[in-house]
């Protein structure tokens, strides 16, 4: 029985971590911090979005820019299907307006990750709480 | 509508012009707002707006004020350097 509910918080982990990744702010809604969620959800939306609007779509790059693109990719799967789109490089993307797309992409990708840790942590810490006598 | 969606989707695909003057620095303070919001939703247990704003505020102060004085001090040892 022990082992079935250890499994279960592990369990529940994942799904927190996989909900904050398919959805900024979805590990800590699941939680039930609707305020932490929208706070979160809009901060990172946006933020990706100014640096796809300074630096075109084209700064999302999985040939010539992977390691930025591991970063960029934290924000959510659907960064997967823009990189597939861009991987023929059609969209135009150059100098200065690329360096910063790619910083504020990648910065609102590892603030991402780090609302998944929060979250997967919160839902650890209310787990082993619960479970003390 | 349709026209409207394009001209946004279409305003994702071409680089802004930004030219390198001290100006551009400014790009800095959005990017530094997010971080500063972001981390405190990660650390106040429960979100009051006022209290929240506070908080991210005074953060965003403290990231700027720093980032000024290394600014102010690698500019002093450049020039006590070169002179």
């Amino acid at each position: 029985m022990a082992q079935r509910s250890k499994e279960g918080h592990y369990l529940m982990l994942f799904i927190i971590g996989l909900a904050g990744w398919l959805v900024p702010g979805g590990g800590h809604l699941v939680l039930r911090m609707n305020r932490h969620a929208v706070v979160i959800f809009i901060t990172i939306a946006v933020t990706f979005a100014i640096g796809l609007y300074i630096g075109s779509v084209g700064v999302i790059n999985p040939v010539g820019a992977k390691p930025w693109y591991v970063a960029q990719i934290m924000n959510t799967p659907a960064v997967a299907a823009l990189g597939q789109m861009t991987k023929t490089e059609e969209y135009a993307v150059y100098g200065r307006p690329n360096e910063i797309g790619q910083i504020y992409t990648s910065i609102a990708g590892l603030l991402n990750l780090l609302c998944i840790v929060n979250a997967v942590y919160l839902a650890h810490l209310r787990g082993t709480e619960s479970a003390a006598p | 509508m349709p026209f409207i969606a394009t001209t946004i989707l279409a305003n994702f695909t071409v680089p802004e012009r930004i030219t390198v003057d001290p100006k551009s620095i400014l790009l800095l303070l959005p990017l530094v707002a997010a971080i500063a919001v972001v981390y405190k939703a990660t650390k106040i247990p429960t979100i009051k707006p006022a209290h929240f704003l506070k908080e991210s505020a005074i953060l965003f102060g403290s990231i700027v004020i720093f980032m000024a004085v290394t600014a102010l001090v690698l500019c002093v040892f450049a020039w006590i350097v070169t002179e």
